[in-house]
C-alpha cells in the first residue's frame, strides 16, 4: 500500500515518467505512425548525409584509401585479401587547417568570389525585382501578359540558361561581342579575366533569379492596403515619399524573407558558375560550392576535403542566418 | 476660421461606365457644420467624399473649399484631413509618429510637431500610447489615433469615411458622441459618410441623403424625419422604418384594407393617378377599439419588447411595400401574438407621395 502511494506521489520519478511516456504513446501512437515515414525519409536524405559529411571532414578519405582491404587474384582464380595498410584514418582538424591556411585549394580566393558573387546577385535580384514589381503593380494594358513573360526565365532549367548565356558571351561568336563590335567597341574576351568572367556569371544569374524576387515582391505589394497610399497622399507626400514611407516598410516582411532565401540560394548556386565560367580563367572565378565539387569529383577524388568545404559553407550560412535574424529582431520584426 | 464647402454640379463618371457614380451633386456645407452623407451602399456617398478629398477625379462641375476652387488640386493642396474606414495607420510608425507624419512631411519644426501631437493626444486621451505601434492598440484606440492624425493637422475640413464601422456596437455608440462633441468643440467643417442612418441622424447638424448618385434631400435630422422629400427618404430614415403602401383613392379617400382614410384636399388635388403612396411612422399609429372610423385590423405576428418601448409587427389586409406593418405600442400592455388589434393613422402625421414620381405630396 505504502509503496504504491510513494511511487504515485512522485518520490521515485523513474516509474512515473515511464508511465507518462507510455500513456502518451498509447494515446498518440497513431500520430507517431503518421509522422514516422517523414522522419525516416528526412533522416535518410538529410540527417544521414549531413552527419556522414561532418564525420568525413575529420578524416583523410580519398578515392585511393577508401577500401578496407586490398585484394588480389591468386593463380587459382580465387581472391586473397589483406587489410589495406594505407586505409583512411582520422586526422582531426587537419583538413580545416589545411583549407584555411591555403595549404590545399584556394579557400580565401573562393570565399572572396562567393561573397562578391552573392552580394552582386542578391542586390541586383532585389532591386530589379522590386522595380519590375512596382511597374507590374500598376494598371496598364497587357499587364498579365508581361507578368507571364517576366516569369518565363524562372521556368527554364538553370543549366539551359547557363548554356544560352555562355553562348551569348562567347568571345568569337557571341551576340554580345557582335553588338559591341557593331557599336564600334572592341570585343571583350569575357572569360580571360576574373571580373569580366564573374560579370558574365552574375548577368546570367540575375536573368534567372529576378522572376522569383519579382513575384514575391509583387505579392508583398498587393498586400499593402490601398488606403495607406491614400492616407499618405492626404498627408501631403510625394510619390517618392510614398514609396519610402509606405511601400518599403510594407514590404519589409517579404523583403527580409526573400533576401535571406536569395542569399542562401545564391551562395550555393552551383550550375551558373560551373557552366558559364567553369572557373575560367584558371580557377579564378570558382566559388565555394564549385570548389567543393571539384575536390570531390575531379582528379583524385578527395572526399574528405569536399566534405570540409561543405561543413565550412554550412557554418558560414548558419552564422549569417543567425546574425540576420538578430538584426531583424532588433528592428522589431516578428519573425 | 471655419470654412464652407460647396459642391457645384459635381459629377463623377467612372471610365467605361455610362451611369455616373455621382450625378450633378449640388451641396453646400456651412462653415463649422457637421454634415452627414448617408445612403445605401453604392449610392455615391463615399465617391462624393473622395472627390472632395481629391482621391477621385471630378468629371464635370466643381468643388470649392472656402473661396478656393479645389476641383483639380492635389489632395495635399486642399488643406483637408481624412479619417479612413480602416484607419490607414502606418504600421511601422508609433502612434506619435503617425499623428505627426503629415507635419513632418510639411517640414514643420520638431518641437512644434511634438507640442501639437501632445495636445491632440491629451484631447483624445492617447497620451499613454504615444510610443506604441498601432498593432498594440485596440480598435477604439486606433480609431482615436486616426482622429488624432486628422486633428493635429488643423485642417480647414475634416472628412470621415465610415470611421465607426469597424467598432463593436457599444463602442460605436460612445465614440459617436465623442466625435460629435469633439467636432463641435473644434468647430471645423466636417463631412461624415455613413451607411447607418442612426449615426447620420444623431451626429449630423444636417443630413444629406443620396441614392444612385443623386442627392435626394438635405435637411436637419428632424426635418428629414418629419418632412421626407420622397418615398426613398421616407423609407430610409427612421428605425423601424416608416410603413409605406400604395393604395387606391376613391372620392378623396384612400382605401387602406377595410378602412377609408380621408386625404387632405391639397393631396387629392395634386394626384395625377387614381392611386397614392401613403406613409405612416410606427409611432403615428393609434390603437383604437374595433369599429372606430378609419381603423383597420392588424393580425399580430411578433412583438419586440425593448422595455422603454415595444414594436408590433403584424399583417394588414392590404399590401405594403415592406412585408409587415410596424406599430409602436404601449410597452406594458402588449397584445398577444396571433390576436387581432385595430389601429388608426394620426391624420396630422400622414405622409403622401406620388405613385409616379415618388415625390412628397402636400398634406395641408
Amino acid at each position: 500500500m505504502s509503496l504504491s502511494t510513494a511511487a504515485g506521489s512522485g518520490v521515485t520519478p523513474g516509474p512515473a515518467r515511464r508511465g507518462r511516456l507510455r500513456r502518451t504513446f498509447d494515446k498518440h501512437w497513431y500520430a507517431w505512425a503518421m509522422v514516422a515515414p517523414t522522419i525516416f525519409v528526412l533522416g535518410a536524405l538529410v540527417l544521414y548525409p549531413l552527419v556522414r559529411g561532418i564525420l568525413q571532414s575529420f578524416t583523410n578519405l580519398t578515392e585511393t584509401n577508401q577500401r578496407a582491404e586490398v585484394c588480389s587474384k591468386t593463380l587459382g582464380g580465387a581472391e586473397s585479401c589483406t587489410p589495406n595498410p594505407d586505409r583512411w584514418h582520422w586526422v582531426g582538424l587537419h583538413n580545416y587547417t589545411d583549407l584555411l591556411t591555403g595549404e590545399r585549394g584556394h579557400f580565401w580566393l573562393l570565399l572572396e568570389n562567393t561573397i562578391v558573387w552573392t552580394l552582386a546577385c542578391v542586390l541586383l535580384h532585389y532591386l530589379i525585382g522590386l522595380g519590375l514589381a512596382v511597374l507590374l503593380n500598376r494598371n496598364f494594358r497587357g499587364r498579365s501578359l508581361y507578368r507571364v513573360l517576366l516569369i518565363v526565365p524562372w521556368a527554364v532549367p538553370a543549366f539551359v540558361s547557363a548554356f544560352a548565356w555562355k553562348f551569348l558571351f562567347n568571345p568569337k561568336f557571341g551576340l554580345i561581342n557582335s553588338v559591341l563590335v557593331h557599336l564600334g567597341l572592341d570585343p571583350v574576351e569575357w572569360f580571360n579575366h576574373r571580373w569580366t568572367a564573374m560579370f558574365a556569371a552574375v548577368v546570367t544569374n540575375v536573368w534567372l533569379g529576378v522572376p522569383f524576387m519579382m513575384v514575391a515582391i509583387l505579392g508583398g505589394l498587393q498586400s499593402i492596403p490601398a488606403e495607406l497610399y491614400e492616407a499618405a497622399e492626404m498627408d501631403g507626400t510625394s510619390p517618392w515619399q510614398r514609396f519610402r514611407h509606405v511601400t518599403v516598410p510594407g514590404l519589409r516582411p517579404v523583403s527580409s524573407t526573400v533576401i535571406l532565401l536569395g542569399t542562401i540560394w545564391t551562395f550555393n548556386m552551383f550550375p551558373i558558375i560551373y557552366f558559364v565560367t567553369g572557373g575560367q580563367p584558371a580557377g579564378e572565378t570558382e566559388i565555394l560550392v564549385t570548389g567543393s565539387y571539384r575536390a570531390a569529383f575531379e582528379g583524385l577524388r578527395n572526399y574528405s576535403l569536399a566534405a570540409t568545404y561543405g561543413v565550412v559553407i554550412l557554418a558560414l550560412l548558419v552564422v549569417y542566418a543567425a546574425a540576420y535574424r538578430r538584426v531583424l529582431k532588433s528592428k522589431g520584426e516578428v519573425w | 476660421m471655419s470654412t464652407p464647402v460647396v459642391f457645384d454640379a459635381a459629377t463623377r463618371l467612372y471610365p467605361g461606365s455610362t451611369v455616373p457614380a455621382v450625378d450633378r451633386l449640388d451641396l453646400e456645407v456651412q462653415p463649422g457644420e457637421f454634415l452627414a452623407l448617408v445612403g445605401p451602399s453604392g449610392c455615391g456617398k463615399s465617391t462624393s467624399l473622395r472627390m472632395l478629398a481629391g482621391l477621385e477625379d471630378v468629371s464635370s462641375g466643381s468643388i470649392r473649399i472656402g473661396d478656393r476652387d479645389v476641383t483639380h488640386l492635389r489632395p495635399k493642396d486642399r488643406d483637408i484631413a481624412m479619417v479612413f474606414q480602416n484607419y490607414a495607420l502606418y504600421p511601422h510608425l508609433t502612434v506619435g509618429e503617425n499623428m505627426g507624419f503629415a507635419l513632418k512631411i510639411a517640414g514643420v519644426a520638431k518641437s512644434e510637431i511634438s507640442t501639437r501631437v501632445a495636445d491632440a493626444a491629451r484631447i483624445l486621451d492617447l497620451e499613454r500610447f504615444l510610443d506604441r505601434k498601432p498593432k498594440a492598440l485596440s480598435g477604439g484606440q486606433r480609431q482615436r489615433v486616426a482622429m488624432g492624425r486628422a486633428i493635429v493637422r488643423e485642417p480647414q475640413v475634416f472628412l470621415m469615411d465610415e470611421p465607426l464601422s469597424n467598432l463593436d456596437a457599444k463602442l460605436r455608440v460612445s465614440t459617436r458622441t465623442e466625435i460629435a462633441s469633439l467636432q463641435r468643440r473644434l468647430g471645423i467643417t466636417t463631412v461624415y459618410v455613413t451607411h447607418d442612418q442612426v449615426e447620420a441622424m444623431t451626429m449630423g447638424d444636417r443630413v444629406a441623403v443620396l441614392k444612385d448618385g443623386v442627392l435626394q434631400q438635405v435637411a436637419a435630422p428632424l426635418d428629414l424625419y418629419d418632412r421626407p422629400a420622397n418615398v426613398f427618404v421616407a423609407g430610409f430614415i427612421g428605425s423601424p422604418a416608416m410603413n409605406l403602401g400604395t393604395f387606391a383613392v376613391e372620392d378623396g379617400d384612400a382605401l387602406v384594407a377595410e378602412a377609408r382614410i380621408r386625404l387632405p384636399r391639397a393631396t387629392t388635388d395634386a394626384l395625377t393617378t387614381g392611386e397614392v403612396v401613403l406613409g405612416f411612422r410606427p409611432e403615428s399609429l393609434e390603437r383604437v377599439p374595433a369599429g372606430t372610423e378609419g381603423a383597420f385590423a392588424v393580425e399580430v405576428l411578433v412583438v419586440e419588447e425593448l422595455g422603454s418601448e415595444a414594436f408590433l409587427y403584424g399583417s394588414l389586409g392590404a399590401k405594403l411595400h415592406n412585408p409587415q406593418l410596424v406599430a409602436k405600442v404601449e410597452p406594458r400592455s402588449v397584445p398577444a401574438k396571433g390576436s387581432v388589434v385595430h389601429f388608426r393613422v394620426d391624420p396630422e402625421r400622414l405622409h403622401a407621395f406620388s405613385t409616379t414620381t415618388g415625390e412628397a405630396l402636400p398634406t395641408a
